[in-house]
């Protein structure tokens, strides 16, 4: 018993801080304390994904297996961790300039950790469910948290309603599961679902509807409707949270889904993700050509992102789940650069989004320029930056995986969905002269999250600051 | 065949990096120190590429290795031989010339460091190209030099005509370079390595392969964006705004040249098929003629020198597609000689401008005499382009001649001759041009700038190429033929040795070049009428076509976003609800069931009339939902059907606590209706109402069909296991009452706790609206209906009270007997606050109010503090959470029942329900209270004792 609590003790500890953070804020300084507060909390993330790197190796359970603690988990929770930590920090001086750092806006934050931490651990569906809605309905608040705009509580409301949609279609696919394995623990379902059988229409519905909710959470299309709105409608700082923790988190997820409960039955499953993977690369490289608003950009760019990491899930061996860790790793790293630069984009004190203003940035801020060209450059998946080799472990997995088709569509849409990156690239280096330009300067946080990230992009190309061997270890703690 | 292995190799390959490093320092020294520590890694590497030269002549050339990631198949290898060798010097040696000629040509304005450092990487990332043995390494320097030339030829940011062709240049070989990457790893996946030297021994194989084609396509896509060819070489011309140097090294002497590299690299593997023979032989061909026809007509010497360039690359292209060895010889051959010649150009122009302060033909004229030797230079040049004999480009332009004059083209004899003499007599006449209109004719006296010979620094450098041409052209075996037939060997993969020779004797070629040069003679003697016509013709321009397809793609794109995403939420709901009935069909097709396994339960008479109820009243939820009302009966109707539903299914439990949710949310949500529009606004056209309509009844029978499917399917159910377990495990026999309190009461725990979270929100929330703007709306509030006069009807009133006490008794009832029959403190909660509810509804809030003892906060409070009690309690018990303990009680009047601990909880339950349900109520009454609602003042308390007979007041 008290080994399980210690399994958990991360979790415990975080959502106790968020607990009684939100008290001690209430009866003291309120909205005063909340700079402190960001700051504390960016701390306690780090230091618990410091913890959780030191703890020991190896896999443990916790109440009957409900809640898994192995290397896969701990590389997901250890990325969420330090990615939440480094965008609090980020938010901190925007939330400020615009009246928004509520004291409210870190604990929901560490809320949200919390659930996706439960998230990458789950042993069972109902542990799944828990860790996703209390993520999720963090997320809605934080989502809608500039009550006065009428865009942001619009994006807000969307993100719930179909998010509750989804939140429906998951209980149902869990359900289904539940009546048909007549046990919602991940071990049980995998004796359900045994290798080399037909698994039934039942369970196959379940799975089905599962994946549908889940693919929801990770805005693969064509279940990603709500991230372009909510992307455009959240305050910048909450939108930069959106693209990375919880994308590794959903991610993570649906691995274990597939791979822990679903493991044997890979075919089933592989044409589903396979098909959201083709579908989400395709349609984020190409609807994200025409958009002029850069944060509506990422949006679609993260969903052609996600598609790649499926690319590499669709695989069903560990170099798959291996190149999908990799994939989101590197996909968070290079996001936290370009959102650092995304915050600090102002024209006379005020934010602006327009990817005009980016023009000819490269003759005022050379450096800057120099920093998201790597970026860009990098998320176009072009050699020898690290985006590249992102993309070609998780297609190099496909194609190992006898997935040609899947590798070659992934190449296509990646030459698409280059086109926009340059034309970024483009806009700074030769803009026209005439457009309003962003003037803002960078704060110390954003310009060294931007040139630490960029500067990863090219110095990791050495090795990967190994992060291969930990994702190989990780994904064969998933895949037996 | 192995290769002698040398260290060196990796050393020259990584110096250009290194020398990148020292321009941005060196210029604080000075802009010639800068430029000599450019030059000093240049000419380094290029000192050691000489001492490996004799390997690569005479043995089996130099390999070199470091492992980078070799799980992905990524090595650091090198390989040089003698196509390498002979790109080495080129990109070396002309590199050489570049960096001393832009140390004269950049004025002080311009970032000195900057541009070497570009020029250094640049070198670097084309140097790697030709020496990686990786085929993914080739391509990570591959898209570098796509990097670095961005870089360069964004240089002069301030010229508005460069940023066009920079996005060009960027947009069409980024994504070559990236379809190049998708054939690479094609490549290496058939023939099982992504080592170079491995796969050109897999020819056989890798043409065996179904994927050599995409592969093929996938490889040439790179190469021919890269080299400009037909149908990407309108971006070459663009590119042209980038400083000279920038244009004489990557625009004629290497970046264009790497993708003929490349395809010289994989000539082994790739050509010889039919495929390889249509493909690159007409693209270079058709290249070959329409550079060569436009440069004629270009007035910008660098354009026409661009688009000659053009020409040029088509017509090495053609002679590596025709796939025989002796046009490989020909094509590294020309390779050679058009970086000499080309690049002397491309500094002459840049002299030309610099000097004169113009590139346009139209204003020079008469050079000849002003500047002499650059004149010379110039003249020299142009004529080894034409093919004039004792020049180098005579010598492979006969070879090209000779070899097209024997080549077919779907079994026609001509069509190659022809057009490849035609491209050469174009080629001679814009050459005549470029010499005749620049620097011959009269002096003139109106150049923006009187140019004349400027210092040795910017002369030298194509002076030096020059010399080499005329070397070359006069005696080809002793200057170049070693290195040809080494670069010839490593193309064709065997022994090669040519017998370049000036005179071959009266052939076809002869004749051939004879035509192309005075056809060239002829046309310039007719330039002028010619470029007339040619100026009144209406043409393709590649630039407007290019914007077209980019405005066009951008439009698609945007119609792609937008159709799947307007902004409103139906889209999102549509597009949701059809991908999921998609995949469930998709699953219930692929999952294969066995139909029916059990007997469906006998329809009787009434089970027809309450699902018709039921679908009566969807029907009319759907129709009449505009109207509020009427939806929120027909809810209620649905809701009732359940219950019944649930009642007819054996599940007593479900029913009770359908019907008293139903209640209460239909009661509550009518109070609430009062403060909403009756009415739905109507938003969408009729036409979209029926696609959704549509799109809704199909998720609806679908989830019918599964639903049916499943209730009838044979499958093992969970049920027994509760039905066992219940009475054993959690002392009651109503399964449902056990399970909620007992094997899942940590859910339930939760629940009461959300539900109570829930009310608090409510209460929130409205005493939000009670300040500001929402208030100011309340207290205006006019009623949309006609209110009924009498607000507490008697009958009702009188009603409500009898029912009250009887109402509380069931409640406690349903209470008690929970754990073994149908009820518990779920529903028990639910009765009672109907109960309550009605004395509000009849009597008016604040005459129930005032009879009020405990504020609902506290007893959702209680309610929940009750519950975690219970749980704790069974800690000290040293059990987990929440197990419950039991004994049986026996008490007179009732018979024995049952104590479990968890009737504590279920009290819990039951008042958190209560609580939540009332403090619910009480936000909205005092919301009605904001809009005018009086206190009722005549409720119907009858007090016989009072003196008047009157009824006590309601207080505030």
């Amino acid at each position: 018993m008290s080994a399980d609590y210690a399994t958990l003790l991360p979790e415990i500890f975080l959502a106790v801080y968020a607990m009684l953070a939100l008290i001690a804020c209430v009866y003291t300084g309120k909205d005063e304390v909340a700079p402190t507060l960001v700051w504390v909390t960016s701390a306690v993330f780090a230091a618990v994904a410091v913890w959780i790197l030191l703890s020991e190796d190896g896999t443990r359970l916790a109440f009957d297996g409900m809640f898994i603690d192995d290397g896969f988990s701990r590389f997901a929770k250890v990325t969420i961790l330090l990615s939440a930590a480094i965008v609090l920090l980020m938010s901190r001086t925007y939330m400020a300039a615009r009246d928004l750092l509520r004291f409210e806006y870190p604990v929901l934050i560490t809320l949200a950790t919390v659930g996706m931490m439960v998230m990458v651990s789950a042993g069972d569906l109902i542990v799944l469910y828990m860790g996703l809605e209390l993520q999720s309905l963090a997320l809605y608040v934080v989502a809608s948290l500039r009550r006065d705009s009428i865009r942001s509580t619009e994006a807000g409301l969307k993100y719930f309603v179909l998010g509750a949609l989804s939140s429906g279609m998951l209980l149902y696919g869990a359900s289904l599961t539940y009546g048909y394995a007549g046990t919602t623990s991940f071990e049980g379902i995998v004796l359900a679902a045994a290798a080399g059988q037909d698994i039934g229409i039942g369970l196959l519905l379940g799975l089905v509807f599962l994946l549908a909710g889940l693919a929801f959470k990770i805005s693969a299309a064509p279940f990603h409707m709500w991230t372009p709105d909510v992307y455009e409608g959240s305050p910048t700082a909450i939108t930069a949270f959106f693209a990375t923790a919880p994308k590794v988190a959903a991610m993570a997820l649906l691995a274990r889904v597939t791979y822990g409960a679903f493991g044997s039955v890979v075919d089933d499953w592989q044409q589903i993700t396979a098909f959201l993977a083709v579908i989400s690369m395709f349609l984020g490289s190409i609807a994200a050509i025409g958009q002029t608003d850069i944060k509506r950009l990422m949006a679609y760019s993260s969903i052609a992102h996600m598609g790649f990491a499926l690319v590499g899930l669709s695989a069903g061996t560990v170099q798959g789940v291996q190149s999908m860790l990799i994939y989101m790793a590197i996909y968070v790293t290079m996001n936290l650069g370009a959102f650092a630069f995304i915050l600090s984009m102002e024209r006379e004190g005020r934010h602006v989004t327009r990817i005009d203003g980016l023009s000819m940035l490269s003759r005022k801020e050379p450096l800057k320029a120099f920093a998201l060209l790597i970026l860009m450059f990098s998320l176009a998946g072009v050699p020898p930056l690290l985006g590249f080799f992102g993309k070609f472990a998780t297609f190099a997995a496909a194609v190992d995986a006898g997935l040609w088709w899947l590798a070659l569509l992934a190449g296509i849409a990646s030459v698409i969905g280059a086109y926009y990156y340059l034309r970024i690239v483009f806009m700074m280096y030769f803009g026209s002269e005439d457009t309003p330009r962003i003037d803002g300067a960078m704060n110390m946080t954003h310009w060294l999250v931007l040139m630490g990230s960029a500067a990863i992009m090219v110095v990791g190309i050495v090795n990967l600051f190994g992060i291969e061997g930990a994702a190989a270890s990780a994904a064969l703690t998933l895949v037996p | 065949m192995e290769p002698d292995t040398d260290s060196t190799l990796i050393l020259i390959a990584a110096l250009p990096f290194i020398g990148a490093l020292f321009p941005g320092l060196m210029i604080r020294a000075g802009r010639t120190a800068c430029a000599v520590s450019a030059g000093a890694a240049t000419l380094a590497a290029l000192v050691l590429l000489v001492t490996l030269m004799p390997s690569v002549l005479h043995g089996d050339g130099v390999a070199a290795g470091l492992d980078w990631m070799p799980q992905l198949g990524l090595q650091l290898s090198f390989r040089l031989d003698g196509l390498g060798l002979l790109f080495a010097f080129m990109i070396l040696g002309i590199g050489l010339l570049i960096i001393i000629y832009a140390r004269g040509y950049l004025s002080r304005e311009d970032p000195m460091g900057q541009f070497y450092t570009y020029l250094m990487l640049f070198q670097g990332a084309m140097l790697g190209i030709v020496l990686s043995d990786n085929i993914l390494l080739l391509t990570v320097f591959w898209e570098l030099t796509s990097l670095s030339s961005f870089l360069l030829i964004g240089y002069w940011k301030h010229l508005p005509e460069g940023r066009q062709g920079a996005r060009m240049a960027l947009t069409v070989t980024g994504l070559g370079g990236l379809a190049l990457i998708g054939g690479a790893l094609l490549l290496g996946r058939i023939a099982g390595t992504y080592e170079i030297s491995e796969m050109l021994a897999m020819r056989d194989q890798i043409q065996a392969s179904p994927l050599y084609l995409p592969a093929l396509i996938l490889i040439l896509l790179g190469a021919f964006t890269k080299s400009a060819q037909f149908p990407f070489h309108f971006w070459l011309p663009h590119a042209m705004a980038a400083p000279t140097p920038v244009s004489a090294y990557l625009h004629s002497a290497t970046m264009v040249k790497a993708g003929l590299f490349l395809m010289a690299r994989l000539w082994p593997v790739l050509s010889g098929t039919p495929e390889w023979f249509y493909i690159v032989a007409s693209a270079g061909l058709i290249t070959m003629v329409l550079g060569a026809l436009i440069a004629i007509f270009k007035h910008d010497l660098k354009a026409l020198l661009a688009f000659s360039t053009v020409s040029h690359l088509g017509l090495i292209t053609m002679l590596l597609g025709f796939g025989t060895e002796a046009a490989a010889i020909a094509a590294v051959f020309h390779i050679l000689n058009h970086s000499a010649f080309k690049a002397a150009l491309f500094m002459t122009a840049g002299i030309v401008d610099h000097e004169a302060h113009t590139r346009d033909i139209r204003r020079l004229g008469g050079l000849m005499r002003l500047m002499p030797i650059t004149a010379l230079i110039g003249t020299l040049a142009a004529l080894s382009m034409a093919g004039i004999p004792l020049l180098n480009g005579f010598i492979s332009k006969e070879m090209m001649l000779e070899e097209a004059s024997h080549t077919y083209w779907m079994g026609n004899e001509w069509l190659i001759p022809v057009l490849a003499t035609l491209g050469a007599l174009l080629s001679a006449a814009y050459c005549f041009r470029f010499i005749a209109h620049t620097f011959g004719g009269r002096v003139r006296t109106d150049y923006p700038h009187v140019p004349h010979d400027p210092p040795g620094v910017l002369w030298l450098p194509p002076a030096l190429l020059v010399v080499l041409v005329v070397a070359i052209g006069v005696a080809p075996a002793l200057f170049a033929g070693w290195l040809v037939d080494a670069s010839a060997s490593a193309v064709t993969g065997s022994d090669v040795h040519t017998h370049l020779a000036l005179w071959h004797g009266i052939t076809p070629a002869l004749f051939m070049s004879g035509i192309a040069v005075a056809g060239g003679l002829l046309l310039l003697a007719l330039f002028g009428p010619l470029g007339r016509t040619w100026d009144r013709t209406p043409r393709p321009e590649a630039k407007r076509m290019f914007d077209g397809v980019i405005a066009g793609a951008v439009r698609a794109a945007n119609g792609v976003a937008d159709g799947l995403h307007d902004g409103r939420i139906s889209r999102p709901f549509v597009v949701l609800t059809l991908a999921v009935l998609a995949a469930a069909t998709g699953a219930f097709f692929r999952g294969g069931h066995e139909g029916p396994q059990t007997e469906m339960l006998p329809v009787g008479g009434l089970d027809v009339t309450v699902w018709a109820l039921l679908i009566t009243a969807s029907a009319a939820a759907v129709s009449f939902h505009r109207n509020r009302l009427i939806v929120l009966i027909s809810m209620g109707i649905i809701g009732l059907v359940v219950s019944l539903a649930f009642v007819r299914l054996s599940a007593p439990d479900l029913a009770l606590t359908q019907v008293s949710v139903e209640v209460v949310t239909i009661m509550l949500m009518l109070i609430a209706l009062h403060f909403l529009p009756k009415r739905t606004p109507l938003e969408s056209p009729v036409l979209r109402r029926w696609w959704h309509g549509m799109i809704a009844a199909a998720g609806g029978l679908g989830v019918g069909a599964l639903s049916y499917l499943l209730m009838l399917g044979d499958t093992a159910k969970i049920s027994p296991y509760f039905l066992e377990n219940a009475k054993s495990g959690g002392g009651g026999t109503n399964v449902v009452n056990v399970i909620l309190v007992d094997f899942r009461g940590f859910d339930t725990f939760g629940e009461i706790i959300v539900l109570g979270i829930a009310a608090l929100t409510i209460f929130a929330i409205g005493e939000a609206l009670l300040d500001g703007r929402a208030s100011r709306r309340l207290a205006n509030w006019r009623d949309d209906v006609p209110r009924s006069k009498d607000r507490h009807p008697l009958m009702m009133v009188v009603a409500t009270r009898v029912m009250m006490p009887i109402a509380i008794m069931v409640g406690v009832f349903i209470f008690l007997r929970g754990h073994n029959q149908p009820g518990g403190g779920f529903i028990a909660g639910l009765v009672i606050a109907i109960a309550l509810l009605m004395q509000y509804m009849a009597s008016g809030f604040a005459w129930s109010q005032e009879r009020q003892k405990y504020p609902y906060h506290s007893m959702i409070g209680m309610g929940v503090l009750i519950a975690a009690l219970t749980g704790i309690a069974s800690w000290f018990a040293g059990y987990p959470f929440l197990t419950s303990a039991y004994t049986y009680v026996h008490f007179r009047p009732i018979e024995e029942f049952e104590v479990a601990s968890a009737i504590a909880f279920d009290i819990g339950v039951l008042l958190t329900v209560v609580g939540a349900v009332m403090l619910a109520l009480y936000s909205l009454s005092r919301l009605a209270r904001r809009t005018g609602e009086t206190v009722n003042e005549e409720a119907m308390d009858y007090d016989p004792a009072g003196p008047s007979g009157a009824g006590e007041k309601g207080a505030r």
